[in-house]
């Protein structure tokens, strides 16, 4: 070692705070998890459902553009292309930029996310208490709840890489294509009469993310601080938004219990918050009926993170303890 | 266990470390001075004042106070004496249940405090993915740096504990050596007064260990304070001969090793020696109210049980001299840091 070099200069400026500390910590989190390949080819996977909105909005687009204006006969057969351009739109309804269109895009992407992050949580969260690296955060002028934090803002990023951030694409490719659809919020409602537009649209779909990424984060670095490793991870992941899913459904849709019983279902629930935020109103969402109330599953899911909030601090507090 | 156990002397903040050692039906406490060579400030660097921590029904350190200067001091006990216990107190870690950690003057858990210590855990496994450089790196943000103060002394930190040219390697792939090396940065990245090292010799090599040694008493000679875990006795004597002893949860001993060991009563210090004269000198050892007892040991030795070394060397001199005996010999067999630690633990020698 070389131990002439010991009076190295003396730091003189002013420390960050501790809250800054937060970014190092996301930052290290998903170096981790960019260097692994399995992100990646998930990554793609997942953003096939993006490519498949946005190229068939496109594809839409120049189908319209191909279309003559007169109408057009095919041997004794003469239609109107107008109606059949509104008969192909209304078919693919899910491709015109509405609440629908958010609401779908979602759902399916909602089901990536939770492979990613049941598959991502021990890289993200879990390796820090499989290996007790706490010692060296915490020995840092920061709080565990820096620490939390910071882990949170690394899940937060890579779920709204799946969601947010694809859904606001597509969000722009609708605006690039009708100057309307962004300023004018009754857009829809003037032709088929669903749902906003513009910048209450816009303002849906980052509330959707935001709820999306304050649960699953806060749920998922719970998670992967008890379980740690990958396999009881996807274990629990799998029991909470596969079994329970299937459980509240055969309560009830089999069943017939009270539609309280669906908020066992937390995928359910979100979308419930979600869906909401995208300007659907109760009994009109994409979700199968009856369904409970909005607040309710709000209640479940706020009532869901102050308890992993509270083990949380219990967890990074057990750091402590002598093993 | 006996009962040995005592902390150290409560009331005390002077230019001294407290000592003491209750032994059997002795008690003995004696001020200690901090020598080899150590810094001595007026400011205690690292203070424990009566200091207990509970792990529910286990209390894990026991009304401890303990009082670090500038200079190295060893922490040394058996397995579950507290040692992890009160490193994790003075890194801020844990709060203690009763009684304050104080890093110069600061609350041990504090923002302020953490700016002045560094912490080397002693964990070998971490952030297996990322290199060693950009771990460091994230250690300096953490720290609050800035990112191109981050940059800047995670390389002269790097260079320093001689890890520049490797540290774009995987931390998978690095030897213990390397590992305890980059921890060391890590704690060393913001330069603090008071380091906190928690076996930094376990795994290097011969060549390693002697350059983390005169690293670890050049940083002293900085005026660092340095506590120092290890159960590499050998290893911690060429560092110190300041040491906390723990047991219990408690401190045992605090202080240079000779006036600990002159403080053992109960076990009389252990002398081999060979003379010209041998049984001339026996006679003449016998007088002396410090010996306890002489063997002969083989054809050539003696081995000579006598309590206050210090006081029986300068006698051992004068009668040498007065008896024109030629002493071809001399070794204590029992002095080292292992030797009082079994004695301090009740586990004999």
């Amino acid at each position: 070692m070389s131990s002439s070099l010991l009076h190295y200069r003396e730091w003189q400026g002013q420390y960050h705070r501790p809250i800054w500390a937060v970014l190092p910590i996301c930052r290290g989190a998903l170096a981790m998890l960019l260097r692994r390949r399995l992100f990646w080819a998930l990554y793609a996977f997942g953003l096939l459902l993006f490519l498949m909105f946005f190229f068939g909005t496109v594809l839409l687009d120049w189908l319209e553009s191909q279309v003559p204006a007169a109408p057009v006969q095919v041997g004794n057969f003469k239609t109107d292309p107008d109606r059949i351009v509104k008969l192909v739109r209304q078919g693919l309804r899910v491709l015109n930029g509405s609440q629908d269109t958010f609401a779908v895009f979602f759902t399916y992407q909602g089901t990536m996310v939770m492979v990613m992050l049941a598959l991502t949580g021990a890289v993200l969260v879990g390796n820090d208490f499989t290996h007790r690296s706490l010692a060296f955060y915490l020995a840092k002028p920061m709080s565990r709840w820096h620490y939390i934090a910071g882990k949170c803002l690394a899940v937060g990023v890579v779920v709204n890489l799946l969601t947010t951030v694809p859904a606001v694409l597509l969000f722009f490719q609708h605006a690039s294509g009708d100057i309307n659809y962004l300023t004018d919020p009754d857009f829809f409602r003037d032709g088929s009469g669903r749902g906003p537009a513009g910048l209450p649209l816009l303002a849906g779909i980052l509330g959707f993310g935001l709820v999306l990424t304050v649960f699953l984060s806060i749920l998922l670095v719970a998670a992967a601080s008890w379980l740690r490793r990958t396999m009881p991870l996807i274990m629990l992941w799998s029991t909470l938004f596969l079994f329970f899913r299937l459980l509240a459904a055969i309560l009830v849709d089999g069943l017939r219990y009270d539609p309280r019983w669906r908020l066992i279902d937390l995928w359910n629930d979100l979308c419930l918050v979600g869906f909401t935020f995208l300007g659907f109103e109760e009994g009109a969402m994409p979700l199968p009926l009856p369904q409970p109330q909005m607040f309710e599953a709000a209640i479940v899911l706020g009532g869901l993170c102050l308890s992993c909030l509270t083990y949380l601090s219990l967890r990074t507090r057990a750091v402590e303890v002598v093993r | 266990m006996p009962d040995l156990l005592e902390s150290a002397d409560p009331g005390r903040r002077s230019s001294t470390l407290a000592s003491s050692v209750v032994n059997g039906p002795l008690s003995v406490k004696e001020e200690v001075s901090t020598d080899g060579g150590q810094a001595t400030t007026d400011e205690a660097v690292l203070y424990f004042e009566n200091v207990s921590k509970w792990y529910g029904p286990v209390i894990g350190v026991n009304q401890v106070t303990l009082e670090l200067r500038p200079g190295i001091t060893g922490l040394v006990g058996a397995n579950g004496a507290g040692k992890s216990t009160l490193l994790r107190l003075a890194a801020g870690q844990l709060r203690p249940d009763l009684g304050s950690v104080q890093v110069c003057g600061r609350e041990a858990a504090s923002a302020a405090a953490k700016h002045r210590l560094g912490y080397c855990p002693e964990l070998d496994i971490f952030y297996e993915e990322m290199s060693g450089r950009r771990f460091v790196e994230t250690m300096a943000r953490l720290q609050g740096f800035s990112a191109s103060a981050a940059r800047c002394r995670t390389e002269q930190t790097l260079e320093l504990v001689g890890m520049a040219d490797r540290a774009n390697r995987r931390i998978a792939g690095y030897s213990k050596g390397m590992r305890q090396r980059i921890k060391l940065a890590q704690a060393l990245i913001h330069d603090p007064p008071l380091l906190i090292l928690d076996e930094p010799l376990s795994g290097i090599d011969p060549i390693g260990r002697r350059e983390s040694i005169e690293l670890f008493l050049k940083l002293a000679e900085a005026g660092k304070c340095l506590l120092v875990s290890s159960h590499e006795l050998e290893e911690l004597e060429k560092l110190t001969d300041h040491v906390a002893i723990m047991a219990y949860g408690r401190i045992a001993a605090v202080g240079p090793l000779v006036r600990i060991r002159d403080l053992l009563d109960n076990h009389p210090l252990s002398i081999l020696v060979a003379s010209d004269q041998n049984r001339k000198l026996a006679m003449a050892l016998l007088d002396l109210e410090e010996v306890v007892g002489v063997e002969i040991e083989g054809d050539d030795r003696l081995k000579v049980l006598a309590r206050q070394p210090r006081r029986f060397f300068q006698k051992l001199a004068d009668l040498v001299l007065e008896e024109h005996v030629e002493l071809r010999h001399l070794e204590t067999l029992d002095d080292s840091t292992h030797a009082i630690l079994g004695y301090l633990l009740g586990a004999g020698k």
